[in-house]
């Protein structure tokens, strides 16, 4: 418990302290609110429009799970096909590395009119620019499993099968979770911007509420979608820290 | 945490710097931010800087902004002199307690609309939300949305995102979608689809468009400089509406998307939404109490106002005074002039005025 309060007060600690900072400046600056809301009206606007933004965030992370699972199979099966052999990974994994470079923002409205309106959408905005982190990194511990455990298994004629799963893949899963929690908080930025074209969730939130004019809601849309993020991102961790116990 | 920690302090820095840097006065140059690409419905604005007429007036306007510029949000920080949003924007940005004024009103009726395939055989809105199965592509949190949500039975239809593309309404023939008179639905006819639409304004929903606003700060402590730029806008629209041709060149520049054909067919078809029998007495650009005392009323019932920003001060009166004699005290600008001129009053404005800060 001791530990467990030792890190979790800085960041707290941080929080209220940026908070109160914000507060205090945002007041005293005499910001209009429209361009800057103080804390409490960002916190008052959670408040008041919980009933929007639960639902909505619930909406954005069925999404961004579903798109993120995705990633994980995906970007799994890839790294596996690109480690196969130094031809295979010549050959695709520039074009692997498309995934990552892809201007989310500019394809979204394609991806409207190549899966429809709706959750689909918004899943493959998910998934598309989360899948290269999980790809990358996965392939990077595949390739570097140790060549003297690669000549002992050979020496005890293992198959292509049991050095995959018995050797490359253990071997290669503090990587895999590395890459799962870059791609944790991409999959959240995806989903969003998949939301703006294809509706939905957080992402229609925020567009409602810049155009009313609700710049407290923005923020406390915002602050919802960080929230989706760190559970997400202390998910991956938590599961990450039982799998590697063994590491 | 660690990123959001550094990130959030950062981003705070640097929105607080802009909002704390009114930076227009310096060169003496008035910006005008625009909401969208150089189009007909900036005709007026175009021409009167082509033709000279802001110089005439002693004025030096720089039109900058477009899509996606927060306009009312870039005025209310001094960030540029005037703006352009819709009069539904300027009293929910009051509501919030922004002190933003409309001076000028481009359009009479609302140019907004709904656009459908003629195929679909309807001859109202009524009658198009009773199509099973269709699908209606507007921007979130519209004002004017709200208002069909709260007129019609919009339960049939499914309601997503409009992307600024109509390849989803030219793919899906019972796909509807919002639309400016002045660009989609000739842009849709071009590409060979025979759209019908449908006004907003026709159903009872009719705020000013395309309206010039100014920091209320402005409107009271640089009056003339106002007068004189709707002077110039006035001469601007006048010329346009003559004759759009020299105008629609310089805005094809800026917006090499629009074809020359879609500029002249715009600029027809948005005509008598701008001039129109109280323009004609009272001048363009022009508004009246009424209207914006009906708008409140609409927008309360919406729900989209917290409290309840007075009509009054939501806009200048600019009605010529030729024709009927108008009443006295329609905008709360004009009282403030008015007792100016007759001098009995310090630079103290009537209560329902804040001095901005």
């Amino acid at each position: 418990m001791n530990g467990f309060a030792a890190r979790i007060a800085p960041p707290v600690a941080t929080f209220v302290v940026a908070t109160l900072l914000a507060e205090i400046a945002i007041r005293a600056l005499a910001v209009s609110p429209l361009l800057l809301p103080p804390p409490s009206a960002v916190g008052r606007a959670a408040w008041i429009y919980s009933g929007t933004l639960w639902p909505a965030l619930a909406s954005t992370a069925g999404a961004v799970v579903a798109g993120l699972a995705a990633s994980t199979v995906v970007g799994i099966l890839a790294a596996i096909a690109l480690a196969s052999s130094r031809w295979v990974e010549r050959a695709f994994y520039p074009y692997a590395i498309f995934f990552q470079i892809v201007p989310i923002v500019a394809i979204a409205p394609l991806l409207v009119i190549w899966f429809g309106y709706g959750w689909r959408a918004v899943v493959a905005a998910a998934f598309i620019v989360s899948v290269f982190p999980v790809i990358a990194n996965t392939l990077a511990g595949l390739r570097a499993v140790d060549p003297a455990l690669l000549d002992l298994f050979r020496l005890y004629g293992a198959g292509r099968v049991a050095r995959l799963v018995k050797l490359e893949l253990p071997w290669a899963l503090p990587n895999l979770f590395t890459g799962l929690r870059i791609a944790a908080g991409l999959a959240v930025i995806g989903a969003i911007v998949g939301e703006f074209v294809g509706g939905g969730g957080i992402g229609v939130v925020v567009l409602e509420a810049m155009r009313q004019q609700r710049t407290d809601l923005v923020f406390a849309a915002i602050l919802h979608a960080s929230l989706l993020g760190l559970v997400l991102f202390g998910t991956v961790d938590g599961i990450s820290r039982v799998a590697l116990r063994r590491w | 945490m660690k990123r959001n920690s550094f990130v959030g302090p950062a981003i705070l820095a640097c929105l607080l710097a802009l909002a704390c840097s009114r930076g227009d006065e310096s060169d003496g140059r008035l910006a005008i931010a625009l909401n969208w690409k150089p189009e007909p419905e900036f005709g007026g604005l175009f021409e009167a800087q082509r033709s000279g007429a802001f110089r005439r007036q002693g004025l030096e306007v720089e039109i900058t902004g477009g899509p996606g510029a927060p306009v009312v949000q870039m005025v209310t920080a001094g960030q540029v002199a005037f703006g352009i949003a819709a009069a539904d924007e300027v009293m929910v940005a009051r509501d919030r307690g922004a002190d933003v004024v409309a001076v000028y009103a481009t359009y009479q009726t609302n140019p907004q609309g709904i656009m459908v395939h003629a195929g679909l055989a309807v001859d109202s809105l009524e009658q198009l939300f009773a199509v099973e199965g269709g699908t209606l592509a507007v921007e979130p949190g519209l004002a004017y949305v709200q208002w069909l949500q709260k007129r019609y039975d919009l339960s049939r239809f499914r309601i997503v995102p409009y992307g600024f593309s109509i390849a989803p309404f030219l793919a899906d023939p019972r796909m509807a979608q919002q639309v400016f008179i002045t660009s989609e639905p000739i842009a849709a006819r071009r590409q060979g689809a025979e759209p019908k639409v449908f006004l907003i304004a026709d159903s009872g929903f009719d705020p000013y468009a395309a309206v010039v606003i100014a920091s209320g700060r402005r409107v009271r402590e640089r009056r003339d400089e106002v007068d004189r730029l709707v002077a110039a806008l006035r001469e601007g629209w006048r010329g346009y509406l003559d004759d759009p041709a020299p105008a629609n060149a310089e805005m094809q520049v800026g917006n090499p998307e629009m074809d020359a054909e879609t500029f002249t067919l715009g600029a027809v078809a948005q005509k008598p939404l701008i001039e129109n029998d109280f323009t004609r007495a009272h001048g363009l650009g022009a508004m009246s109490l009424a209207r914006w005392t009906a708008l409140g009323d609409q927008l309360r019932e919406l729900g989209l106002l917290d409290a309840t920003p007075a009509p009054a001060d939501c806009f200048l009166d600019i009605r010529r005074e030729a024709g009927e004699p108008r009443d006295s005290q329609s905008s709360r600008f004009d009282a403030v002039q008015q007792q100016r001129v007759q001098g009995g009053l310090s630079s103290r404005p009537p209560s329902g005025i804040q001095e901005g800060t």
